[in-house]
């Protein structure tokens, strides 16, 4: 029923010579939740716009299940759309504006009846049938967007920001019902959004944009915990980030990156290269202690701020070498926290620094 | 507390004042002189005797006539409507939907341009185009395309003609408003759902544009039930309308009381039509008057 997408070499360059999506390569499974995510005008909608038709390649070719619709009109291209401002038909009810998909279809009265029914039961929309847009609140209008565009069992639904408008709350409870009705219907989705927390929570894998290209694509757990450029890295959550000269140490090949302190780098890094590399420390792969009790320590420093996160608290902390870093410790109790003025040392697993492209 | 409100209305109904004034100086005041005029065996301010009578409209209902001019000029109104909102509807779509900046100038330069002529020059531009001798009968003849010159003037055709040339820019100026506020997305919105795009036309952006449709058509009836000089050139006095015999009641009759009594009935005409519309329109937007 669903489908694969393949975006190959695709750009756009719009009149006026902006290269809005610059040689973007994925290839989206047939039933995954495939999230486009990066900052405001990287390129996300331009490259949803391709695959959904409303924009034709520069370059490039985009293939559905191995088949090449890249000159192919909007229409005929059988993918349902859910757009950010849900694009909903002002003049229609929603009984209407949900069986619009199957009415071009030319499916007899009777089955679209069936299906609007069962559609927008599905999104508990039922007993607002007769309702316009305009009568809605932005969730409501956001159900039916959803009703309308799955409701003609798309080969592919793509949805461009599609909870932007809504308030935290009402986004967190439509992350979880998209999703839960995405794998239900085993739905091939391509999810814009620059919401990263978002991206991380709901999607299968995830394509980090920026500037029009692709610089990662990968799992969640891939693209947080192994960034493999400095601007995922940056992107996706809080981070530290290490900048120096490849340098030997007693147990490696390490990092100097100033002021006398030197990293060591993972075992994976070979030991011959030499020359400049950035490496990335996510803030709760770093443990706190008094300074003193662990004289082995990655580093040292001094607590500048904390932020109390609840579950955790955030430090940052000035190392003795100059750096500023941002450490992480889950909330074990009153008797473990630091306050501003303390010195402590710090420590981390070498195979956690990820080594970055810049 | 609520004195500030207060006295933000009396800053208000101060600046409102003069035009109001003027709205009711200029608006109602002559047109309660032609109702009262209507009614008046004669003028009032030459005439000794004068007295209430409801001849004018009498006579206007006896005489099949009148009947038949009032019939002509509706007519005459309506094939204009219809014309300029067959032009007029492309050509906004184009000027509301064009991406570049210099091309949506042009556009509006080619439909402004012609309203920075006269009507009377523009109507001498179409007999020297439309007449026997004219333009397009001279070139069909020498084409061999017809035989006999075309009628194309001193009829109903000449005039509608030279009417739509002159009222297209008001349909398509009210029409690119409209058409430019419907979110392009909504179209997509269709395409997407698998609407042709002829399929999209007549489901989303149509209905959409329906109030700018009436609006223009409105004002183009209006503009052309009341035209003058066109029908008098381009009919060459072989076509009576409202605003002709009007004119002749009231320069070669000194019928000023008649005059006004088919000036009313041209103002009714009007009304029922302003009526009629803000009722289609009220039942086609109402729909949507809670976004
Ligand atoms: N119709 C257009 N014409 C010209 N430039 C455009 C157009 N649409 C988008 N752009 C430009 O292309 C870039 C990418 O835009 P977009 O795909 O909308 O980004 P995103 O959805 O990631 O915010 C931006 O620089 C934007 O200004
Ligand atoms: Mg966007």
């Amino acid at each position: 029923m669903s489908a694969s997408i393949e975006i190959a070499g695709v750009s756009k360059i719009y009149d006026g010579g902006v290269r809005a999506v610059d040689a973007v390569a994925m290839d989206i499974r047939q039933g995954e939740f495939f999230s486009l995510l990066g900052p405001s005008g990287c390129g996300k909608t331009t490259t949803l716009r391709m695959i959904a038709g409303f924009e034709a390649p520069s370059a490039g070719a985009i293939r559905v299940d191995g088949t090449d619709i890249t000159h192919l009109p909007a229409h005929k291209r059988d993918m349902g759309m859910v757009f950010q401002n849900y694009a909903l038909f002002p003049h229609r009810s929603v009984q209407e504006n949900v069986a619009f998909g199957l009415r071009m279809r030319r499916i007899d009265k009777a089955t679209i009846a069936a299906k609007v029914k069962a559609a927008l039961a599905m999104v508990e929309l039922t007993g607002m049938e007769d309702r316009r847009p305009g009568q809605l609140s932005g969730g409501q209008q956001q159900r039916v967007a959803l009703a309308r565009a799955i409701v003609i069992e798309p080969r592919v639904l793509l949805c461009d920001e599609p909870l932007g408008a809504l308030d935290k709350k009402l986004r967190q409870q439509m992350q979880f019902e998209l999703k839960q009705l995405q794998k239900a219907l085993g739905l091939t989705l391509v999810f814009v959004t620059h919401d990263q927390e978002e991206a991380l929570a709901m999607s299968d894998r995830i394509a980090v944009m920026n500037g029009g290209r692709v610089e990662q694509i990968g799992t969640p757990v891939e693209i947080y915990d192994r960034p493999t450029t400095r601007f995922v890295a940056d992107f996706i959550g809080d981070t530290n980030i290490f900048r120096g000269e490849r340098a030997a140490t007693t147990s490696g090949s390490g990092l100097a990156v100033g002021n006398g302190l030197v990293l060591t780098l993972p075992a994976s890094v070979s030991a011959e290269a030499t020359g400049v590399l950035s490496v990335a420390l996510r803030p709760e792969k770093i443990r706190l202690t008094a300074a003193g009790q662990s004289p082995s320590a990655c580093a040292h420093g001094q607590v500048e701020s904390t932020n109390f996160l609840g579950g955790a608290v955030l430090y940052r902390i000035a190392l003795t070498s100059g750096h500023r870093i941002l450490a992480q410790q889950p909330n074990a109790g009153t008797s473990s926290l630091f306050a501003p003025g303390n010195l402590v040392a710090l420590d981390w697993d070498p195979s956690d620094l990820v080594v970055l492209r810049d | 507390m609520s004195l500030a409100p207060a006295i933000r209305m009396n800053g208000l109904a101060f600046f409102i004042l003069p035009s109001a004034l003027l709205f009711a100086l200029f608006f109602f005041l002559p047109i309660g002189l032609m109702a009262v005029m209507s009614l008046l065996t004669g003028n009032p301010v030459v005439a000794p005797n004068v007295a209430f009578t409801t001849r004018h409209y009498a006579r206007i209902a006896d005489d099949p006539y009148y009947f038949e001019v009032i019939w002509t000029t509706i007519r005459i109104g309506l094939w204009t409507t219809l014309a300029a909102l067959a032009i007029g509807y492309p050509l906004a779509h184009w000027m509301a939907r064009i991406k570049s900046r210099a091309g949506h100038a042009l556009l509006l330069m080619a439909v402004l341009a012609p309203m920075l002529t006269g009507i009377v020059v523009r109507t001498f531009a179409w007999m020297a185009l439309l007449s026997d001798k004219g333009v397009i009968n001279q070139t069909l003849q020498s084409l061999g395309l017809v035989s006999q010159p075309l009628k194309l003037m001193y009829n109903e055709t000449g005039i509608v003609i030279g009417l739509v040339h002159i009222y297209v820019p008001f349909m398509v100026l009210t029409l690119t408003g409209v058409i430019g506020r419907i979110d392009e997305r909504l179209e997509q919105a269709a395409e997407n759902l698998g609407a042709s795009p002829l399929r999209t036309f007549l489901e989303v952006t149509l209905p959409l544009s329906l109030p700018g449709i009436l609006a223009g058509s409105l004002l183009v009836f209006a503009l052309a039930i009341s035209a003058y000089v066109t029908p008098i050139l381009l009919g060459g006095f072989q076509i009576m309308t409202l605003p002709i015999l009007i004119y002749q009641q009231i320069s070669a009759n000194f019928n000023i009381g008649f005059a006004a009594a088919l000036g009313m009935v041209l103002l009714l005409v009007s009304f029922v039509l302003v009526v009629a519309y803000n009722h289609v329109l009220g039942r086609v937007s109402g729909q949507r008057d809670l976004q």
